[in-house]
């Protein structure tokens, strides 16, 4: 070992701080937090929808929600465990449950052609789109803040895919936060304007965070 | 010698508790692993550089290791990381040839290394991609060299090494 090296060692060594180690469990706790602060913002601007308590909800209304909180948690978790540097990583999951997302579009559009789209509310002219569009992306920027945190805590080695995974955890976390306050429960509402910002929070993701996350 | 897994694994854990001993012999046998691992896969002149930064990394990102899980694939995952962006940031004209018969040794950890070998992130890649790399960012050919070396463009060895590399990022962990 050359002697350039053995100062660097012993200057790292002599300088050691104990640390405390990494838990995956307290990414999660972060990004769960996030998300729950999201949602209180959310009720505080748009009122909590208690029709959904009362059984006012379609069955759509609980489809989406349930496999986008799904996504959401797949993604966060791949988020989490990716911070932690190994090898030989082959789970999934994140994309299969973004393919079962991606359904949901599929079928609002299949819906829009087949003639069920005659209410105000549905179809491309959809008036609420925009609002709803925006308040699930704003309430993913909170949840991507806190993940875009901790990845700058831990050391994610697929940065790509890391930043992937923050825009989908991100996005799809903070459509369900919001999305409880949504009392629009037709297939094409939900199905395109409730999975939008999911997509829109990848992509913008995927732009915006490998620099914020490289090491 | 090179200490085995669980003797790396222990000291790694002493060492996150600040035992300075511990880590000043952890950080002397990761080097010693890290030249062996990059051998083949770096030119001499820079090995030096790429195994301070990556003990640098280490360093910085010592409290990522968790100690129930083995060391030497959370090293090597680094190693890879700082490896890959060591061939994006690289771009040397001049280098010796690197001698293809400077095996791996044989040593315990050699299924270890067979894992988690840089070799094998090669074989992900196509053969236009891995022979653009490594003479380009490895051997230290100009873009005109290898052009006429292999035969291709000197625009498809540039379009050869980008997504060679953008492969290569993205294997760094997914790649056993």
């Amino acid at each position: 070992m050359n002697t350039s090296r053995e100062n660097m060692i012993a200057g790292l060594a002599e300088g050691l701080q104990p640390v405390r180690r990494i838990n995956p469990r307290d990414g999660l706790l972060l990004l769960a937090f996030a998300t729950l602060v999201a949602f209180g913002v959310s009720v505080v601007v748009f009122d909590f929808w208690f029709g959904m308590l009362e059984g006012q909800a379609s069955a759509f209304f609980w489809v989406t929600n349930g496999l986008v909180l799904l996504l959401g948690c797949a993604s966060a978790l791949a988020l989490i465990l990716g911070g932690s540097p190994r090898v030989g990583q082959r789970e999934n999951a994140p994309g299969w449950s973004a393919a079962m997302v991606a359904v949901l579009p599929i079928a609002a559009i299949i819906a829009l052609f087949t003639g069920e789209a005659n209410h105000v509310h549905e179809g491309l002219n959809d008036p609420v789109a925009a609002m709803c569009t925006k308040a699930s992306v704003s309430a993913a920027l909170l949840v991507g803040l806190a993940a875009v945190m901790w990845l700058r805590r831990s050391a994610p080695v697929s940065i790509e895919r890391s930043a992937w995974l923050v825009g989908l955890a991100s996005g799809s976390l903070g459509t369900v936060a919001y999305g409880i306050t949504c009392p629009l429960d037709t297939v094409s509402h939900l199905g395109l304007w409730h999975v939008a910002p999911i997509g829109i929070a990848a992509v913008a993701a995927r732009l915006v965070v490998p620099p914020l996350i490289r090491w | 010698m090179i200490g085995d897994e669980a003797t790396l694994s222990r000291l790694m854990a002493s060492a996150q508790d600040g035992d300075k001993a511990a880590y000043n012999v952890l950080l002397s046998e990761a080097g010693l692993w890290l030249e062996r691992y990059y051998r083949r896969r770096v030119p001499p002149s820079q090995l030096d550089d790429l195994v301070q930064d990556v003990l640098l990394a280490i360093h910085a990102k010592r409290a990522t290791y968790d100690p129930t899980r083995p060391f030497l694939p959370w090293l090597a995952a680094i190693a890879r990381y700082r490896w890959v962006d060591h061939l994006r940031k690289v771009y040397k004209h001049e280098s010796k040839e690197i001698e293809d018969d400077d095996a791996i040794e044989d040593s315990d950890e050699e299924v270890t290394l067979a894992r988690v070998s840089l070799e094998r992130l090669f074989g992900y890649l196509n053969e236009k991609q891995a022979t653009a790399i490594e003479l380009v960012k490895i051997e230290g050919l100009s873009i005109r060299e290898a052009s006429q070396r292999t035969g291709q463009s000197e625009s498809l060895v540039k379009v050869n090494i980008h997504r060679g590399l953008k492969k290569l990022a993205t294997l760094v962990e997914k790649a056993e």
